[in-house]
């Protein structure tokens, strides 16, 4: 693949995003552009609207004013209705997997089943190559033995990292992960992180809400420092980790780091 | 009071025919209340108020009145327009009663599937409809399990009650024993055993299929 063309190819585009809850404005205006193959990390403290942002990239929160676009698409579209918007936004959230805190695993389905529904139910692929598929992404995991296993008899971890495969299955054109280790005792932390690490060899574009500093250091392109439904500062890693020009951006990190 | 049991030896073959009835009554009426609750929950969920609130009524008055009395009505009631013989009003009757059971079962199971599910699958792609279809109803009818066999055991011993319209399960076959032998206490006893028998299978079932669902919960 030509990634030097590629390059500069915007896959998600947020523009002027804004969206309350009642009275509580949580989205002020948020902007932000990941290219194609670019992972950006958006860091911020609890309730400063990560996640709410991140779910609305997925149509899962409903934005009150701007636009968001996947690879020049729009996403959302408030002039589509009921059954031809559940189509339009059904394609759109195809290509696009979401990783949740809580894994959000189906229980009552095997873990191979719980990869492959979604490719046999959607894409109609027969049983056969879509198991092949499901057995290729769990060795990808690093958990092929694990196929026939329910969910409720994986560790945290091993869900997490069957959920990453479950969202790849579909193959789609980004990741979402919403504080995907959070949940995580700390000693299962790094078997997700070097699945997604993997990713990131892999040219996936990627969005991630992280409280984990070193590795959005590590991993991502571009780092945004989020607070009270605004965008304080945004730039490379290796500057905003240690050199952010904001003063809330260094306060907040130094609570961190010394956490 | 000296028991003898030789009529209820001679009626063997009688009541057998009795529990063969019952056991029919009993298979598609658990059939009929599993599938009807699961639709009647599952719509009076999910579509719109219009359609829910005549099917709320409906649980509502099939849990509120003894099953002897929408028996009476279903059988009586009906009997004036058409004739249906005695069987299907007692399947019907039985199966509407416990379909609202069931269903108040299910409505309750399926608020219990966390949103966290129903997001996840919309987020892979899926619509509303295959959410509920593929993900949230079979979760739903896991957790059910335990509550639908208690229902299902409750129900196996109403159809005891069909005897009243004539339905001729095991209580009702036994009745025309009882009164050329006049042995009534024998046959209670026979029957009785009968019930207690066929619930401890019931209930062996029920521990088998909790059992093996638990790990999908
Ligand atoms: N469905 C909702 N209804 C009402 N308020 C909500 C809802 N979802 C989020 N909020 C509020 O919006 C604000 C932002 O929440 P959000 O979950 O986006 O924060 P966050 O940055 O992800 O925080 P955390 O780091 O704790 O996950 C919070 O004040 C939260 O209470
Ligand atoms: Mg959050």
């Amino acid at each position: 693949m030509n990634t030097e063309r590629n390059k500069d190819e915007p896959m998600i585009e947020i523009r002027d995003v804004h969206k309350s809850f009642g009275d509580l404005e949580v989205l002020k205006g948020i902007n932000l552009t990941v290219n194609r193959g670019k992972i950006v990390s958006i860091i911020g403290p609890s309730g400063s609207g990560k996640s709410t942002l991140l779910r609305s990239v997925n149509h899962l929160e409903v934005i009150d004013q701007g636009n968001i676009l996947l690879d020049g698409v729009q996403v959302n579209r408030p002039d589509m209705k009921g059954l031809q918007f559940e189509r339009h936004i059904n394609h759109i959230r195809q290509n696009m997997g979401m990783v949740f805190q809580h894994f959000n695993l189906f229980p009552h389905l095997s873990t191979i089943d719980n990869i492959t529904l979604a490719p046999r139910k959607l894409k109609k692929m027969p049983p056969k190559i879509a198991r092949e598929l499901g057995m290729e992404l769990l060795n990808r995991v690093g958990l092929a033995s694990k196929a026939d296993v329910f969910p409720n008899w994986l560790s945290g971890g091993q869900k997490q990292r069957v959920a990453i495969a479950r969202a790849l299955a579909m193959e789609p054109k980004v990741m979402l992960f919403d504080e995907a280790t959070s949940a995580l005792d700390p000693e299962l932390v790094e078997e997700v992180n070097q699945v997604m690490q993997s990713l990131a060899e892999e040219q996936m574009t990627m969005l991630i809400v992280t409280h984990e500093m070193g590795f959005a250091r590590d991993v991502s392109d571009w780092a945004m420092f989020m607070d009270g439904g605004v965008v304080v500062e945004e730039c490379a890693p290796q500057k905003l980790f240690s050199n952010p020009d904001q003063e809330r951006t260094q306060n907040f990190l130094r609570k961190h780091l010394n956490s | 009071m000296e028991f003898d049991f030789t009529p209820v030896i001679t009626y063997f073959p009688t009541l057998l025919k009795g529990v063969g009835v019952g056991s029919l009554v009993a298979v598609i009426v658990a059939f009929m209340s599993i599938v009807g609750g699961l639709l009647v929950a599952v719509i009076s969920i999910y579509i719109n108020k219009i359609v829910s609130w005549p099917l709320r009524f409906f649980i509502w008055l099939f849990m509120t009145t003894p099953l002897l009395l929408q028996l009476y009505f279903l059988y009586f009631g009906l009997g004036e327009w058409i004739l249906i013989p005695a069987i299907f009003v007692g399947i019907l009757g039985l199966g509407f009663h416990y379909m609202a059971y069931n269903a108040d079962i299910f409505v309750a199971t399926i608020k219990s599937v966390s949103n966290g599910q129903y997001e996840a699958s919309r987020s892979l792609g899926f619509g509303h409809a295959a959410t509920i279809f593929y993900i949230i109803v079979p979760q739903a009818f896991i957790r059910s399990i335990p509550q639908l066999g208690n229902n299902m055991i409750l129900m196996v011993k109403d159809t005891s009650v069909l005897s009243a319209i004539g339905v001729a399960e095991l209580v009702y076959a036994s009745q025309y024993a009882i009164s050329v032998s006049f042995r009534p206490f024998e046959f209670f006893i026979v029957i009785a055993a009968m019930y207690y028998l066929i619930n401890i299978f019931m209930e062996l079932g029920q521990v088998w299929l909790e059992r093996e669902t638990a790990y999908r919960r």
